[in-house]
């Protein structure tokens, strides 16, 4: 069983109140779980704040009781007032400024809002994004964090050295309220070596390039593993990582990747495996790339009814590419695009014309949210793009379309042209 | 008619029995459970279109969104949920998602339940003695791995 510290029982035992002691015993239960003999201090949670749609399980209107079961598992009511460590939003389920050019009603709309000033009230940063590391949430090497955010535990974990993982929505909560997670796997570095080696003997020029490895690197990467790429690849930089962890936490499910001569704890080889011998060697083929883009891939050049970029959230260099190649076009009158960013990189945006420059020529800018958490899509939307794998991998199961998958500018002559216009 | 006992370690208490859907894959839960049907709808799964309500969940561990424990927890607030979960070893998207579904729940096991369970065979998970029975095998023409 867990070890807690004095200050720890004074949570536990409801000296200082309910929530922290509610907080408390479901961080326990998670702790007795996973088998971890003590916690560690949480100093930076990343919180998936909104009225999701998960949420409507309960089927009560009323927020306290929703918050109370659906985040803290409570029958009884308690009030999210207050959070004890630097906190911010995830993604909620709509662009809460251009919630209407997403197909969200007026009522939706304000029921998320009434639970976002919850999170406000409770000392949470409405970001909004599932990029905080873009925006501010930056924890150092060997920083205990929570985020509701699988590629985010990824690039925070293997970029910066800093301690996290893939912990369920509630557990953020939970420690943003008590301040505690177990300290167990990767919250210990020396659990952090790596354990399954890839060599890389395909493209790595391009997002598209990285996104396709870290997909084909998910798919073949075990349980519980942590890869390492050791050689044969060009040198990455955060946008083609970002893509990259994003599609590779989707298809398998590493909360570390160690990329020889990039991260901090694989500056050599030696120093990503440390004393044990790997599991096992693999190499990412072209072949492999042309296996996992056809899964991502409808096949043929059919009419686009919807396209969507910016899974995760678009940099301010990404919008203005998008920008660029919009200017004096049009967005074919059949199709629509969606190009999603952080309401702070937005602002961004906003200034310096690339927003501007996307709306004139027919396309909608919205943050906050995407296609896979907001759930919702154009009406009557039946063949979608995307350049993100992780989209395209998510949205087909749930909706039914078809789906296509290419780089951004594939998607962009693809809006233009109304058809699908990459391979 | 107990033909097979796995000893391991209990991770959430109580006792509960089910007919096991066994997978040595990971499910996805964005995109893998329907929280509103409990059906799995994780494209290629070999669960994909059975439901886990009331079952006994046998997984190597989870992948995917972060929000994985969540589908669990509505499907339990809904009650569609599994009746029991079993993990060779935790990671962390199990193990919230073990704590949200509150149902008895097994883990650290001493044989590997792939080797020993087929989906389809009724077991009982006792989570207070960490321990994991087959109560009946399924007929032949139901297992699968």
């Amino acid at each position: 069983m867990v070890k807690l510290t004095d200050k720890e029982k004074q949570m536990m035992d409801g000296s200082e109140g309910s929530l922290k002691q509610k907080a408390m015993e479901n961080i326990v239960s998670y702790a007795n779980v996973l088998g971890a003999e003590e916690l560690c201090v949480v100093t930076k949670a990343h919180l998936f704040c909104g009225a999701h749609s998960y949420m409507k399980a309960l089927q009560s209107d009323n927020i306290d009781e929703v918050m109370s079961e659906m985040h803290f598992c409570s029958s009884d009511k308690l009030i999210l007032d207050k959070v004890s460590c630097y906190s911010q939003s995830d993604v909620g389920p709509m662009c809460p400024f251009n919630w209407d050019k997403m197909g969200v009603s007026e009522k939706e709309h304000t029921e998320n809002l009434n639970y976002l000033n919850r999170y406000l009230h409770s000392g949470v940063n409405l970001v909004g994004s599932c990029v905080p590391y873009l925006v501010g949430f930056i924890p150092l090497m060997g920083e205990h964090y929570v985020t509701s955010e699988s590629h985010a535990v990824l690039i925070m974990n293997s970029l910066w050295g800093a301690c996290g993982h893939a912990d369920g929505l509630e557990a953020g909560f939970w420690s943003a309220v008590c301040g505690r997670t177990p300290l167990w796997g990767l919250h210990i570095m020396e659990n952090r070596k790596g354990t399954h080696v890839f060599d890389i003997e395909c493209p790595s020029e391009t997002v598209l390039d990285w996104d396709l490895i870290g997909y084909t690197i998910g798919r073949k990467t075990p349980t519980h593993s942590i890869p390492v790429l050791r050689k044969g690849f060009k040198r990455p930089d955060i946008t083609k990582l970002k893509s990259s962890y994003a599609s590779m936490a989707t298809t398998g499910g590493p909360e570390m990747c160690h990329i020889v001569g990039v991260t901090p704890e694989a500056r050599t080889y030696e120093e990503a495996v440390g004393d044990r011998q790997p599991e096992d060697f693999a190499t990412i083929t072209s072949n492999d790339i042309r296996e996992s883009l056809e899964m991502l891939n409808e096949g043929g050049r059919s009419r686009l009814d919807y396209i969507s970029l910016g899974c995760p959230h678009y940099t301010i260099d990404q919008m203005r590419q998008v920008a660029t190649f919009l200017r004096d076009k049009r967005v074919n009158n059949n199709t629509v695009l969606h190009v999603w960013t952080a309401a702070p990189i937005k602002e961004t945006s906003d200034r310096c014309g690339y927003t501007k420059a996307i709306e004139d020529a027919g396309g909608i800018v919205l943050t906050s949210s995407c296609p896979l958490t907001s759930e919702k899509k154009p009406r009557g939307a039946e063949t979608m793009a995307f350049d993100s794998g992780k989209q395209a991998h998510y949205i087909k199961p749930g909706s039914g379309s078809k789906v296509w998958f290419g780089s951004m500018e594939d998607c962009l002559r693809s809006a233009v042209t109304g058809f699908w216009e990459g391979e | 008619m107990s033909v097979k006992l796995i000893k391991g370690r209990g991770a959430i208490p109580g006792v509960s029995e089910g007919i096991a859907m066994v997978s040595m894959e990971t499910i996805q839960g964005w995109s893998g459970l329907d929280d509103k049907t409990g059906l799995v709808i994780e494209r290629g799964h070999p669960f994909e279109g059975m439901s886990i309500k009331d079952s006994v969940l046998i997984l190597s561990g989870g992948k995917g969104s972060n929000g994985w424990s969540c589908h669990f927890h509505a499907a339990r607030v809904s009650g569609i949920g599994p009746a029991a979960l079993v993990f060779p070893k935790m990671d962390s998207r199990t193990g919230v998602a073990a704590v949200v579904t509150g149902v008895p729940t097994v883990t650290d096991l001493e044989d590997d339940p792939f080797d020993v369970i087929r989906t389809g065979d009724l077991v009982r998970v006792d989570g207070n003695k960490g321990t994991v029975e087959i109560i009946q095998r399924s007929k032949p023409e139901t297992q699968q791995n």
